[in-house]
């Protein structure tokens, strides 16, 4: 068992206190994904572990190797870089060769490694042509190839796909996963986009703005079971209501002002007490909106529709409630012909069940 | 973040030993000799064995209407190169970098090139058309004009015409450098907002171009201050600058204390000059 | 005045400047084919200055001291300004204004202070004290230059090598070097030129037996037996040509290299 171990991390530039006493466990084999705004401190944090610069206190593990102090090129750990940062002077087959050359392998070898890698990556035709030549999708290519024909203990992306475009950015993604589980190398993986994390991370940990890890957990767990508002508004988007927790009809209930009392489930894994001040989560597409009125939900509001944007598979309304609050619903166009469609200034009515609210204590 | 090379198995002593070699160097051929020299000049002529008595004696030795008059006489010479060199050099720059195209590359190769030749050559080319029979004698003479040859050479005169031929380039080169970035929207945004092409020149591109005439300030005027070899060549040894003083104290007379004491004098006058200069240059961009 | 003639008057006074740039040269290589010993008056072709400097003997010895001080301050000032910028980063972040002194300070202050350590040290006058302060002009342009041109590599380059493992000798020999070549050169290139044209230094830190091109010609000069050396300046006028195309070449050549 290889995993990253991080203990205690702690790490300044100046009187810049990027990461505090920080500790993660990276599982052996996994695709880790690190996700955070801008200077939350996750770059930083890979070059910790990469080695390019080191901890002013705290340990890294690899299984049981302390790599705290190993140089950058003894840890046999490689990086893709965020702008690939391939050589200019070399063409596709020097690059990809370079980790191998510097280390003496004999060039029989060599180069049948490098066009073995280079298939791994769709590149083998363009195997002797310079860099330049290349669009930013093939050069992308290359840095990966570059990097995982070391076959390393940890392979780390530095938001690797931000140059690319969309389409690509897609497709690039689908290739990462499947070279994760063909290589089974861990992969730790930055990124501010959500969406990407979600996607190819088999775990995921979220930074925030002071270089704390909020919430480490699959994909799933996070986005459904945020442990608070800023992982909840982080990750996907959500309606945010404040309220007190009281308790109703054996069960639990949000006493929120000016809108009502709305049941909710307590769940297992946070135990709140009731009296608790407490924010209640819920996501924009666990609500039905309906002009007519409907039976079957605990939870309901009416509120007016103050804006609607087209998102081709999803409509996203905007309904503003009695009490000026913005409430945001995700619909998912399912039929061509809707029964009911729902125009500006439509007064509307809002339902969920009280299974898919989360609560949050901050 | 850019320690990584100390990060490696190199220590940090390996690195620091081979990035040494360049200081150690300027240190001992830059730095020493300045300190030497600024040493020097509080030492009494001929005591330099023992614990040596300094004295400033030296430098009330300049405080003398003698001395001003050639520090006055540098100063000039430094400024009115300076001054034409930017009035003829700006124009230059001007054409080159924002009209010349096709020609620009071969225009500037043909502008660098006298800088690839000795300039001692350069000057001594002048006596060719400075001679009583050069080539401007020669001419004004056919065209009657005068009809005895005039004394152009070993003059003031072909000092100035020598100093400004060697230092016109290198206020060309920095000024088209700065114009050659020039952001021409600039100029198509001021015209249209509704100025003349004067105004325009006046009011946006010469502001922008004052970092180029800075640096043409720093290859021009303080060097020609402490020139030797064009008043010297070109000048006859008749006239005395601060540069041709120098060479006398320390090649002639070997007074190295008191040659010193006048390098460092005058090197605090053109200091005090310069930051004048600097001053005003400030206030006005 | 009508827009018409101020259309032209800049290219005029560009030309005319031009001309004032060239016309001593062109008089020069002119008259080094003269016949006679009289500078100024024509008499007829003739290679007669060429075949006296090729036999001058004291012209090729300064030819050759001029050559060993220019080629040595090239080596020395290349290569402790290579080492400077690979290893002495962070140094340099902090003290890089102080290889500026040498160009802000005027040349003779420059010379007579080395002309001043020497005799203080008792050094004897000779080709390592001219070596010596040529170097410290050197620094001041292939330090400048090579440390401009290393910061626009993406210092990630460097990263990258010690990422898949090369050693930091391996990849200053495989990714720095080859990527600061160009800079190399032409900071080498202008060095040599600088070197070999000056005549300051020289003038104080060389000894009778060191005498370098500039200041054999000065002294020939000043002698009045100019014609000899005129045409001895039309060959270096050449050479210096010659030097400085292949400078600006470059150029051209650095702008294009690697793209980014």
């Amino acid at each position: 068992m290889r995993n990253i171990r991080l203990e205690h991390v702690s790490k300044a530039f100046g009187d810049d206190i990027i990461l505090d006493n920080l500790s993660l466990t990276i599982p052996s084999g996994s695709f880790f994904a690190l996700l955070g705004p801008s200077g939350s401190g996750k770059t930083t944090l890979l070059r910790l572990i990469a080695g390019f610069d080191t901890v002013d206190s705290g340990q890294i593990y690899i299984g049981d190797r302390n790599i705290t102090h190993v140089p950058i090129n003894k840890r046999n750990i490689n990086t893709v870089f965020q702008q690939y940062a391939l050589f200019p002077h070399m063409n596709v087959f020097g690059n990809v060769a370079y980790g191998l050359r510097v280390k003496g392998v004999a060039s029989d070898i060599i180069e049948q490694k490098v066009r073995r890698t280079l298939q791994k990556v769709h590149l083998e035709r363009h195997i002797y042509k310079p860099i330049q030549q290349l669009s930013g999708g093939q050069q992308q290519r290359v840095a990966l190839a570059r990097a995982i024909i070391n076959e390393p203990d940890v392979l780390l992306l530095d938001e690797p796909l931000a140059a690319l475009d969309l389409k690509l950015r897609e497709q690039m993604l689908v290739e990462l996963i499947d070279l994760q589980s063909e290589l089974k190398t861990t992969f730790v993986y930055v990124t501010h986009d959500q969406f990407e994390a979600l996607t190819v991370a088999d775990y995921m940990a979220i930074m925030n703005y002071d270089g704390e890890i909020e919430q480490v957990g699959t994909p799933k767990e996070i986005y459904e079971f945020p442990i608070s508002s800023f992982v909840a508004k982080f990750v996907g988007s959500t309606n945010l209501f404040h309220g007190l927790l009281i308790e109703k009809n054996g069960g639990f209930a949000m006493d929120i002002p000016e809108l009502g009392i709305f049941e909710v489930a307590v769940s297992e894994r946070r135990k709140f007490e009731a009296g608790s001040s407490l924010l209640m989560s819920l996501r924009p597409e666990k609500i039905e909106i309906n002009k007519e009125e409907q039976a079957g939900f605990a939870n309901h509001l009416t509120g007016i529709v103050q804006a609607i944007i087209y998102y081709g598979r999803s409509t996203q309304y905007s309904v503003k409630l009695p009490n000026g609050f913005i409430v945001h619903v995700f619909e998912q166009n399912e039929e061509h012909f809707p029964h009911e469609v729902i125009d500006y200034d439509d007064v509307v009515h809002l339902y969920w069940q009280k299974e898919n609210v989360v609560l949050l204590e901050k | 973040m850019n320690r990584d090379i100390e990060n490696t198995e190199v220590s940090t002593n390996v690195s620091f030993f081979m990035a040494l070699p360049a200081f150690v160097w300027l240190l001992i051929f830059l730095y020493i000799p300045l300190l030497v020299i600024i040493g020097l000049s509080f030492i009494r002529k001929g005591v330099i064995s023992a614990w040596p008595d300094f004295t400033l004696s030296n430098y009330f030795t300049f405080f003398d209407s003698l001395y001003y008059s050639i520090l006055v006489r540098s100063l000039l010479l430094a400024f009115v190169t300076m001054a034409v060199c930017l009035l003829c050099a700006y124009p230059i720059a001007y054409f080159l970098a924002l009209y010349a195209r096709r020609w620009k590359n071969m225009l500037l190769f043909l502008l660098a090139l006298p800088f690839g030749v000795n300039f001692v050559i350069l000057a001594y080319a002048w006596f060719f058309i400075l001679e009583k029979n050069g080539l401007i004698n020669s001419i004004l003479t056919t065209l009657g004009i005068i009809s005895t040859p005039i004394q152009l050479l070993n003059t003031e005169f072909a000092i100035y015409v020598g100093m400004i031929y060697c230092y016109l380039p290198f206020m060309v080169l920095p000024i088209y450098a700065v114009l050659e970035k020039l952001d021409l929207r600039l100029i198509d945004a001021s015209l249209d907002l509704g100025a003349t092409r004067f105004a325009t020149f006046w009011r946006i591109i010469l502001p922008q171009s004052m970092p180029g005439i800075q640096t043409g300030f720093f290859m021009v005027f303080i060097p020609s201050f402490g020139e030797y070899v064009i008043p010297a060549l070109m000048g006859g040894g008749k006239y005395m600058y601060v540069g041709s003083l120098i060479s006398h104290y320390f090649s002639v007379l070997r007074n190295l204390p008191l040659g010193s004491a006048f390098t460092v004098f005058s090197s605090i006058v053109l200091l005090i000059v310069s930051l004048i200069f600097y001053w005003r240059f400030r206030r006005a961009t | 005045m009508s827009s018409r003639m101020s259309q032209y008057m800049l290219p005029f006074f560009v030309a005319l400047m031009y001309f004032f740039l060239y016309i001593p040269i062109v008089v020069l290589v002119f008259f080094s084919f003269n016949k006679s010993i009289s500078l100024f008056r024509w008499s007829g072709f003739s290679w007669r200055w060429y075949s006296e400097a090729w036999n001058d003997s004291t012209m090729w010895i300064a030819l050759r001291n001029s050559l060993v001080v220019s080629f040595s301050a090239v080596v020395l000032s290349l290569i402790m300004g290579l080492l400077l910028v690979h290893y002495g980063r962070s140094f340099l972040e902090k003290t890089f204004f102080i290889f500026y002194g040498a160009l802000i300070v005027p040349e003779i202050v420059l010379a007579v202070g080395l002309l001043s350590l020497f005799s203080f040290l008792s050094v004897p006058l000779g080709f390592t004290t001219l070596i010596a302060g040529h170097t410290i002009l050197g620094l001041s342009y292939t330090v400048p230059i090579i440390y401009a041109r290393f910061n626009e590599l993406e210092y990630q380059l460097t990263e990258a090598s010690l990422d898949l493992g090369a050693t930091v000798w391996q990849t200053f020999y495989k990714v720095t070097l080859p990527l600061l070549t160009p800079a190399m050169i032409a900071s080498g290139l202008l060095v040599f030129i600088v070197s070999l044209d000056d005549f300051i230094i020289a003038f104080f830190s060389a000894s009778p037996s060191t005498q370098t091109l500039p200041l054999y010609i000065f002294n020939v000069i000043r002698s009045g037996a100019s014609q000899s050396v005129s045409a001895l300046s039309v060959i270096l006028l050449l050479a210096g040509s010659f030097l400085i195309l292949l400078l600006s070449s470059l150029k051209l050549k650095k702008l294009f290299s690697f793209g980014q």
